[in-house]
């Protein structure tokens, strides 16, 4: 147990106003004739001092309450086998477009690239719940909307907000280095991952590579790029995961693309950082990246968990208000006048 | 004050004084009941002639009746004026023995008997003395002193004083008082004044006795020793407090009975009828 603080400290000046009872009875006097023959009552006698030393404890409660007693809650060590996740989210204009649907039913709506992977992602939140998750979104400049705290409330929240909105440009170099930035400072607990969720249409400049392959270095937090790929589009993993998705060359646009998405993972990869790249537009790639992160962040996660300060005046406030409740009651049957 | 009936007093003894008055006296003189038949030489009043004891003498001497002569009392009020005299509950208790002594002043008065009147407290109250006198503005005189009296002290000590100040011979003394005096003040008091007829007066109150509040909290000053008590009235108490009060009274009765009479209670508002009722009581 912490010491006891007070947040008013200068209030507990006001104690000695607590003694005031003490100068009065404060019930209603009557003058009588003679009470040596008086009957001996041990009730009235002990209510002489009780009702003066209730009226001095409700002061004091009152008083030490609005002066806000509180302790420290301290900090735990919780182990937990989660990973330290920051997920940053592109919300650039592309991401606004429709996903290629495996459903291929008439009245199956289609869905934003942004809104499949918001979906992803929650359902892969829910999945880890050891985990501790941040959130950066980024189009044209990096946003830190929630940051890297056990509170699911805030990540979830960051998530629902984050909506698609071109802008002509995506900052992706600063989005990782606003991710990165959440692992300065804070003790090396647990796995670290930048979770970055895009469909890649960005580009980093030379100079900024070295950077960020500095801060990797530094942080020794590994990349993971879900990628979200509409149907027209090249899977980047064909490169990387042999054979399943050969993609069929098709217009000269989509080479472009293709080409510009194989550079961005490639560009990763010489970013000599643990990275790895899945597709996330089923089920079954959710899965698998679920399985494969829990792989890569075996590591336990040791982390601080502040406690919140107890505070004491409620109780004091609940004291005072039973006390003073009493002593209603006792003024209530005070006698108003000697008679019958 | 001169509303309520007269109080008709009456005493078992013979006043020995030659003033008249209204009780059968001890002295000769104008009377309704016979003392003597005596020779006209001794008494030469031929009003009073006897034609009987006369025409039977064989030595033909004159015999004239001797009566005794009704003679008047002397009554005597003695007031405690000590602190506790002054509480007001549901009446003035003060007042309460003004009016007492004020119509004892008028009764007494009326029959032709002197009225004399002490108060005292911790010490003789020499303001308010009234010595015995057949005093037709006694009870005027009553009025006009009693609100002069600021009841204090908390004893009666001074009423052993004003022993001294009463006449020698028998008087009708009422005591006018609360009776919250410690043990055996009443008895050393009564022993002191035992050649009168002393009738011990006991004022009390309602508000006192038996109408106090029934349940609640209240502090309770005492008049006489300041001393504060905290209250919870509550009906456990009042059977206490109901059981407490009848040994008051008791207490007193026993003491007065001792030296003869029994107290006269005024609960709340003094009725002299009740007096007069008291004194036909006391002579049955």
């Amino acid at each position: 147990m912490s010491a006891l603080h007070f947040f008013k400290p200068d209030l507990l000046w006001l104690l000695p106003l607590a003694l005031l009872p003490l100068v009065s009875y404060g019930v209603k006097q009557f003058n009588f004739p003679g009470l040596e023959d008086w009957p001996k009552d041990f009730i009235s006698d002990s209510l002489k001092w009780g009702v003066r030393a209730l009226a001095v404890l409700a002061l004091t409660a009152l008083i030490v309450a609005s002066a806000a007693p509180f302790t420290e809650g301290g900090t735990v060590t919780r182990v937990g086998d989660g990973a330290e996740i920051v997920i940053v989210l592109d919300r650039s204009g592309s991401m606004s477009e429709p996903l290629q649907n495996y459903d291929q039913s008439v009245d199956a709506k289609p869905m934003s690239k942004i809104e499949a992977s918001r979906k992803v992602l929650l359902k892969f939140m829910e999945q880890r719940p050891a985990d501790t998750f941040g959130v950066v979104a980024f189009n044209a400049a990096p946003v830190s909307v929630a940051p890297l705290s056990s509170d699911r409330e805030i990540a979830k929240a960051a998530m629902l907000s984050a909506e698609a909105n071109s802008s002509g440009f995506t900052a992706l170099n600063r989005a990782l280095a606003m991710g990165l930035d959440y692992f300065q400072n804070r003790p090396f607990t647990a796995s670290r991952l930048i979770l970055l969720v895009s469909d890649g249409d960005a580009v980093i400049e030379k100079e900024d590579r070295e950077i960020l392959k500095k801060s990797f270095k530094q942080t020794r937090a590994k990349l993971i790029w879900v990628y979200v790929h509409a149907g027209a589009e090249k899977n980047i993993l064909s490169s990387v995961i042999a054979g399943d998705n050969e993609y069929i060359t098709g217009a000269e646009l989509q080479q472009i693309e293709m080409n510009q998405n194989v550079a961005m993972n490639k560009l990763f990869e010489e970013l000599e950082i643990p990275y790895q790249a899945f597709e996330v537009n089923s089920e079954q790639g959710l899965q698998r990246a679920v399985t494969e992160i829990a792989q890569m962040t075996n590591k336990p996660t040791r982390y601080e968990y502040r406690l919140p300060r107890q505070d004491y005046a409620v109780y004091l406030y609940l004291l005072a208000m039973f006390l003073l409740g009493a002593l209603f009651w006792l003024k209530q049957i005070e006698i108003k006048s000697w008679k019958a | 004050m001169a509303q309520q009936p007269l109080i008709h007093y009456h005493v078992r003894w013979r006043p020995s004084g030659h003033q008249p008055g209204a009780s059968q006296g001890l002295v000769a003189g104008t009377g309704d009941q016979l003392r003597s038949v005596v020779p006209l030489r001794d008494n030469p009043d031929p009003r009073r002639l006897d034609l009987r004891a006369s025409s039977r003498d064989p030595y033909e001497n004159i015999w004239v009746r001797d009566f005794n002569l009704n003679s008047a009392l002397k009554v005597i009020v003695l007031v405690d004026t000590s602190a506790s005299m002054g509480y007001i509950g549901k009446v003035n208790r003060l007042h309460v023995a003004q009016q007492v002594a004020s119509q004892l002043a008028l009764s007494a008065y009326r029959s032709g008997d002197a009225f004399g009147l002490y108060a005292a407290g911790e010490t003789i109250n020499k303001e308010c003395m009234l010595p015995p006198k057949a005093n037709r503005g006694a009870w005027l005189w009553v009025n006009h002193h009693f609100p002069k009296i600021q009841p204090h002290g908390n004893s009666m000590d001074g009423l052993f004083d004003t022993v001294s100040y009463l006449p020698q011979k028998r008087c009708l003394v009422f005591l006018i008082s609360d009776f919250r005096w410690p043990d055996g003040k009443l008895k050393s008091l009564l022993k002191k004044l035992n050649h009168h007829d002393v009738i011990p007066v006991m004022l009390q109150d309602p508000a006192e006795i038996d109408e106090q509040p029934q349940r609640g909290i209240a502090m309770l000053r005492d008049t006489e020793t300041g001393n504060q008590k905290f209250v919870w009235m509550r009906p456990a108490l009042q059977i206490q407090m109901a059981e407490m009060r009848a040994q008051h009274i008791k207490t007193v009765e026993t003491a007065s009975r001792l030296y003869g009479n029994k107290p006269f209670v005024v609960r709340g508002a003094f009725s002299s009828a009740l007096l007069t009722e008291y004194f036909m009581r006391r002579s049955a």
